[in-house]
């Protein structure tokens, strides 16, 4: 029985030279996380910035309510098209419940480290012949 | 009888009357006298009965409906069989195939005006409304006749009686064939419905295969009475069938089956507009019974992978207690996406391995992943040794680039030694496995790792734990710390109640442990949705029953 209305999902995109800012607000779950890799891959599409400049797309999450693993799921598929793009990801001013999930599943590093030290360790394409199943962490 | 008031050139009324206005009246008026004989009639009436002249008697020219009225009007009939038409009161009556209605009204010498109004057009278009209505109000009641079972046999039989009652004498309904059999369904006149499977040529009934294949839609098709089977007749059928017709039963994107109506030889054979009308009830019928078919489909899936995906029932192995318990979501998805999974050692003194996992999503999609999943790890078993090396290709085998659906898990490989339960706990990506104590303290297996099945590299790291006796390692899901519930039904179960749940189970065996907690979460959800919530409890008992193989069977105490 949910007694109170939960907030609204809303995304509210702000394109500016160079840069696309997504603020995420309400529950970010299998019933929304469509919305938000949709709302990326539109935005993201026609980005043009300042010559010599990196592309950058901010995920301000200070109006989040709740995420859940498809939510995440969604956040890694966000990463997962950034990397492709060579757009820098930020995911700003993270809720505790974010950051905690983020700890939980081991992928706080993955979804914030800068593309370059990561070195397409995402794609699998680059993946297979970097990084191959089995070894050991060091 | 048909009469053209228009055409009639307009001239003066015969007899008395002539040059009133009535005379010219577009429609017909007879004037009669209160004796019943005929005064006058102007050029519309004069077509209408040719024979009523002045002085002729209105009995003999005209219908006895209107010279009925007449008379009850004067009351010259001394009375009236039945309570009809008062003095002054319109009547209603046929002339020829039209209708009319009669309105008298009086002279001044006391005679009678009988103006005759056609109404035929506006009675046929009443009656045609009248039938649109009830028919309209039959297909919305077998709607929701049909709609309200899900069962197959049932829409089947639904079919058939609405058919037979509405529509013809007798229906069958023939479902789509499966080699030489035909499935049958009968309603007679007597309402009985009869299921009957015949081994039979559906070819031998023109248009049926037609139908009964279903694309390219063909229309109703009429058959000679004499080509019908006899399987096709029910057996309440009197007489010899007089008309039939076949109608598909369409459904979604595959036929249905088909409708075949039956009349006997006393009735009509079926109207276009009739036959148009079967077709209508047809599509609603077949759409039912195809969403049928299609939802026991599905229900067969669903069993199937229950089956498969359901967890398991965990017992003691080698003296150390496991125990699972596992409440889905809904009842409508009931294979979701938590799984656990014990992999007991082949002998004693070497490692079981516990999985219990959680994987992104529900429903079809989630519940192949977990098959996946735990396929691979069963096939992965030999080299459970190296948890980091077993996660890395169990990882290796999910990715895929479509999408990023990922499973988080914690596993644990278990022995038990000199009484006490040694584990190697490792997370990947999962919350953290929780330690009870025998003194009631509770605290967190030190592990933490990747989830899988989102990047190409992931790394874990892997916790010691040892268990005394009494103590419980547990394994959950984050179903039971996000159960939203509690007083104000919004709040997180949370990591901290759980952790009081779980400092009162100090000392309980495995089973005892997971009955706990999934009640004390469940209450928190009370009646609200939640996600699935699985648990795992691994106890080193008080006393354990040492055996060889499962610990099913009496062994050898030991302290």
């Amino acid at each position: 029985m949910t007694t109170s209305h939960p907030p609204a999902f809303t995304l509210t995109v702000d394109v500016q030279p160079g840069t696309v800012v997504v603020h995420v607000a309400g529950d970010l779950d299998h019933e929304t996380c469509d919305e938000l890799t949709k709302a990326v891959d539109r935005n993201l599409a026609g980005l043009r910035g300042p010559e010599g400049q990196p592309l950058e797309l901010r995920l301000d999450f200070a109006g989040l309510d709740s995420i859940d693993s498809m939510g995440l799921a969604a956040l890694l598929m966000v990463r997962r098209r950034t990397d492709a793009m060579g757009v820098r990801l930020h995911l700003d001013r993270r809720t505790r419940g974010l950051d905690r999930l983020l700890e939980i599943t081991g992928t706080l590093e993955h979804l914030t480290a800068p593309r370059d030290e990561n070195g397409g360790a995402y794609g699998p394409e680059a993946g297979r012949a970097g990084a191959g199943p089995g070894g050991p962490p060091g | 009888m048909l009469v053209d008031i228009s055409q009639q050139p307009s001239a003066g009324p015969r007899g008395a009357g002539a040059g009133a206005t009535w005379g010219s009246a577009p429609c017909p008026v007879v004037v009669a006298d209160p004796s019943g004989g005929v005064v006058g009639t102007n050029a519309a009436a004069a077509v209408l009965f040719p024979d009523a002249t002045a002085g002729t008697w209105l009995r003999d020219v005209v219908p006895a409906w209107i010279a009925d009225a007449h008379a009850r009007l004067r009351g010259i009939v001394p009375a009236p069989r039945t309570a009809g038409p008062g003095p002054g009161t319109i009547v209603h009556g046929t002339v020829g195939d039209r209708t009319f209605e009669a309105h008298p009204t009086p002279t001044g010498d006391g005679d009678v005006m009988w103006w005759l109004l056609d109404d035929t057009d506006r009675r046929l278009a009443e009656d045609a409304l009248r039938t649109e209505r009830e028919r309209a109000a039959f297909l919305a009641g077998a709607s929701s006749a049909l709609l309200s079972s899900l069962n197959l046999e049932r829409c089947m039989e639904v079919t058939a009686e609405l058919a037979a009652q509405h529509l013809a004498d007798a229906a069958v309904i023939v479902a789509p064939p499966r080699g030489r059999k035909v499935r049958l369904t009968f309603c007679g006149p007597d309402g009985e419905v009869v299921h009957r499977t015949v081994q039979d040529d559906v070819r031998h009934l023109p248009g049926l295969a037609e139908a009964l294949r279903g694309f390219p839609p063909v229309p109703s098709r009429w058959i000679d009475p004499a080509a019908v089977p006899a399987w096709a007749v029910p057996e309440g059928f009197t007489g010899p069938v007089g008309s039939a017709v076949v109608t598909p039963l369409p459904g979604h994107g595959v036929p249905a089956g088909a409708l075949i109506l039956l009349r006997s030889g006393r009735h009509t054979a079926f109207t276009e507009s009739e036959e148009i009308f079967a077709r209508l009830f047809a599509s609603r019928a077949g759409a039912a019974m195809s969403a049928a078919r299609m939802y026991a489909e599905q229900a067969a899936i669903t069993a199937t992978l229950m089956r498969e995906l359901l967890p398991p029932r965990l017992h003691a192995v080698h003296g150390v207690e496991f125990a699972g318990r596992y409440r889905p979501a809904g009842m409508a998805e009931r294979v979701g996406g938590d799984f656990y999974d014990v992999h007991p050692a082949a002998e004693e003194g070497q490692e079981t391995l516990v999985v219990l996992g959680d994987v992104c999503g529900k429903g079809l999609e989630a519940a192949v992943l977990t098959g996946k999943i735990r396929n691979t790890v069963q096939a992965l078993l030999p080299l459970a040794e190296d948890h980091q090396r077993l996660l890395g290709l169990l990882n290796g085998a999910l990715m895929n680039s479509h999408h990023t659906r990922f499973a988080t898990l914690a596993m644990a490989s278990v022995v038990r030694r000199a009484g006490v339960v040694r584990l190697r706990v490792t997370s990947a990506g999962h919350p953290a496995p929780l330690i009870v104590r025998a003194d009631g303290t509770v605290e967190q297996a030190r592990t933490r790792g990747t989830l899988i099945g989102a990047f190409w590299d992931v790394s874990s790291t892997t916790a010691q734990v040892e268990l005394a006796p009494g103590e419980t390692c547990l394994f959950f899901t984050d179903g039971i710390t996000e159960a939203r519930g509690g007083p104000l039904g919004d709040e997180y179960f949370g990591l901290p109640r759980l952790e009081s749940a779980l400092a009162r189970c100090a000392g309980m065996p495995a089973e005892a442990v997971v009955e706990h907690v999934q009640m004390l979460a469940a209450q928190w959800v009370g009646r609200g949705g939640h996600d699935d919530m699985a648990t795992v409890a691994v106890t080193a008992p008080h006393h354990a029953h040492l055996s060889a193989v499962n610990g099913h069977t009496r062994g050898r105490y030991t302290a």
